[in-house]
């Protein structure tokens, strides 16, 4: 098989290097995709550019010259204008089945930084889409990633690879916070301090369907921002207490250096709400929330510490289904192989059986040509009788490339009976 | 007809629940499918023998006896299991659900099961009686299931334990919302049936049905009642109360409803005692001993 993957990943190769390869543009991508096939004309390609990597996939007939990772990093240098020697150590090159391994892991999230996370699927999609836009695809890689994206369901259906939420954010609301509220689109969200994983948390909670988004922050530029990024409002740290007070669900960043709210301060607030249950997700470091506000009815406190807990022990048993993913992957690319070398054997085939039938039947006129009394009944006998030898006399070469494509790569055999049939 | 045995569908049921059980430590849908399937056929034979019950007594499984009163507030769990599971697949009502079931089956045996042919007399104003104390029964055992759920999640939450896998517990807004809605269609319901009883017993003054104010039976289902009122009103007046003050309220409530009915019952049954529930005659355990095929 002429397929080649070149790429460079979180696992391989730094963001320095990652970043100054990556196509990080849709126009960039365009661009990258016309000199691709100005550069490397009949030439099936796909360019897959995320955060975590860079990878080309190329592929050529099995009678082109093959694509070689030395042409591809010359490419890749020339195009985003980088000296070879800062990134040519860091690349990595997979051929053949070897590729097709490396694309079915790809996008069934081995390979990826957070084992099973979703979006890589998307990214792999997104790419082939591009790639099918651009006009760059051709039969084996058309083949190669709907396989890739077959496998990638059955992995995500038959293991639990994606099972579970391993981030804190993902954790604390699909986890906790769906387990104590039926719906959100009630509910109002206090934001205390505005850091980053408080805006992740925002994401989950929007994507449940919060709509009041309360923001507080001693800085009130920021609590403006991340205020008008979310769709919320913005109220004075002065008002932190009334707020306290009316919130269902409380995330908490500040970078206080101690609690900023103890058990009886809560108990006063929320004394106007009593019988409301509170979710509080205390994402600080030191924590804003003294661990007795935990204690109180209906209320739920979770800190980074008894979050990372679940996420680690999802993390694992993400980890446990490694095998069977890796399993399935196998099973799939060997699939995938077989069903390839038995379309390119059937060219062979189909054409052995054209150019001898061709020849069978020319002679037949000859003949037929020569013997003009013969009845119709006649004649139909002799090209029954003929068509059987040319049958039995192909059938040994076509049943031994049969049984060598199921085998693996049957080039030596197809190559072979091209020279001796000249096909 | 068919005949089975309380032995059929109670081993059905055991094995559902040990399904259910077995789901902790192998997840697999296999397992999910077996306990489905246990419960289905349970509920088949359960039902057999509750129509030859009722085809041998010629009286509604409601009014025949204790026992059969008892098994239809089980089959009703078992159809209310079986609703919420092919709903929602997931959820671990069965690893509640299933030892009530099963407490109700085995008690049954316990109670009496001979036919109580006094009710040929006002035979609607029984099946009255007997059908609102059965569905008020079986509201005040769902809000007992969803009270041990609740009391479960919320436990779970407060100790910030990771989700299992294989079983997950309704939340918590959705458990309570339920459990009030059980409990404000449990109490009416048992009151309107407990004061059918006492209108028959005095349309009835003087004949079998005389009702006498030491049967603990009747003595019994008012106090649990009562209680049941109680919270009742509780919860009519409350606007918002912590869902597990709600939650470990209602557990002991219907849970001392669920006692001392079926407790009473299987007390009479024992020594003997007079009461128009169930009146000196033999536990179903012996009076159905070898009936089963």
């Amino acid at each position: 098989m002429n397929l080649l993957a070149l790429y460079c990943t979180h696992q391989t190769t730094s963001l320095a290097v990652r970043e100054r390869l990556a196509f990080a543009t849709s126009e960039r991508l365009v661009t990258g995709y016309a000199a691709m096939k100005q550069r490397f004309p009949e030439t099936e390609i796909v360019i897959l550019s995320t955060c975590n990597r860079v990878e080309l996939y190329v592929a050529r007939r099995s009678d082109a010259e093959p694509m070689t990772p030395p042409m591809l990093a010359q490419f890749l240098s020339e195009f985003h204008d980088l000296p070879l020697d800062d990134f040519v150590g860091e690349l990595r090159a997979a051929t053949g089945s070897e590729a097709v391994r490396h694309l079915f892991e790809v996008i069934s999230s081995l390979d990826s930084m957070v084992l099973g996370e979703p979006q890589i699927v998307n990214q792999v999609r997104e790419a082939y889409r591009v790639a099918e836009a651009q006009g760059a695809c051709g039969p084996i890689i058309h083949a190669l990633f709907q396989g890739a994206i077959r496998t990638s369901s059955r992995v995500r259906t038959e293991t639990r690879l994606a099972e579970g939420k391993v981030s804190i954010a993902s954790v604390a609301v699909g986890d906790f916070a769906k387990s104590i509220f039926d719906h959100f689109d009630d509910k109002l969200v206090l934001v205390i301090g505005a850091g980053e994983m408080a805006e992740e948390t925002l994401r989950y909670l929007k994507d449940e369907g919060v709509r009041e988004i309360v923001v507080v922050n001693r800085s009130p530029e920021r609590a403006q921002r991340v205020a008008a990024e979310w769709g919320g409002r913005a109220v004075p740290w002065s008002e932190l207490n009334t707020w306290l007070g009316q919130a269902d669900v409380i995330v908490s960043t500040t970078g206080a250096d101690k609690p900023i709210v103890d058990a009886s301060l809560f108990k006063q607030v929320r004394a106007a709400a009593a019988g409301r249950t509170a979710f509080i997700l205390d994402l600080g470091a030191p924590r804003d929330f003294d661990t007795n506000v935990g204690d109180l009815n209906d209320v739920f406190l979770y800190d980074i510490d008894s979050l990372k807990k679940t996420c680690e022990a999802n993390r694992k048993a993400r980890v446990r289904e490694i095998d069977k993913a890796r399993k399935l992957i196998d099973e799939e690319a060997a699939k995938f192989m077989a069903e390839y070398y038995h379309r390119a054997s059937g060219e062979v085939v189909s054409r052995l059986m054209q150019d001898w039938h061709a020849v069978s039947k020319d002679e037949l006129d000859r003949l037929f040509h020569k013997l003009p009394d013969l009845n119709e009944k006649d004649r139909e006998q002799i090209e029954r009788t003929v068509e059987r030898i040319v049958n039995k006399l192909l059938h040994p070469p076509l049943e031994a490339l049969k049984v060598e494509a199921r085998e693996g790569t049957p080039h030596g055999l197809i190559n072979a009976l091209k020279r001796l049939f000249r096909i | 007809m068919l005949k089975t045995s309380v032995f059929c569908f109670l081993a059905s049921y055991v094995l559902a629940f040990a399904c259910e059980l077995g789901q902790f430590r192998w997840r697999h849908a296999l397992a999910r499918i077996v306990s489905l399937l246990m419960a289905v056929a349970g509920l088949i034979a359960h039902t057999f023998y509750l129509l030859y019950r009722s085809n041998q007594s010629d009286l509604p499984p409601l009014l025949s006896s204790a026992h059969d009163w008892l098994l239809v507030v089980a089959w009703l769990a078992v159809l209310v299991y079986l609703f919420v599971s092919l709903a929602e697949g997931e959820l671990g009502i069965g690893l509640v659900m299933w030892p009530v079931v099963l407490l109700l089956v085995v008690s049954a045996q316990y109670v009496t099961a001979a036919p109580s042919h006094v009710l040929d007399y006002h035979r609607n104003w029984k099946l009255l009686h007997a059908t609102l104390l059965m569905l008020g029964t079986t509201f005040v055992l769902l809000g007992f299931v969803l009270s041990l759920l609740y009391l479960w999640q919320h436990r779970r939450l407060k100790q910030r334990q990771t989700q299992s896998r294989a079983i997950k517990l309704p939340n918590l807004e959705l458990i309570e919302r339920l459990n009030r809605w059980t409990i404000l269609a449990a109490v009416p319901l048992q009151t309107l049936g407990i004061a059918s009883g006492f209108g028959l017993s005095i349309f009835s003054k003087g004949g079998e049905l005389a009702m006498t104010w030491t049967d603990p039976v009747v003595i019994g289902g008012a106090v649990t009642c009562l209680l049941m009122g109680v919270l009742f009103v509780w919860l009519l007046i409350q606007k918002r109360s912590p869902g597990r003050q709600v939650a470990l309220l209602t557990a002991w409530a219907c849970g001392f409803l669920l006692v001392t009915l079926i407790g009473l019952q299987m007390l009479t049954a024992a020594v003997g005692m007079r009461s128009i529930h169930g009146n000196a005659s033999a536990p179903a355990a012996v009076a159905t001993e070898g009936q089963a095929p």
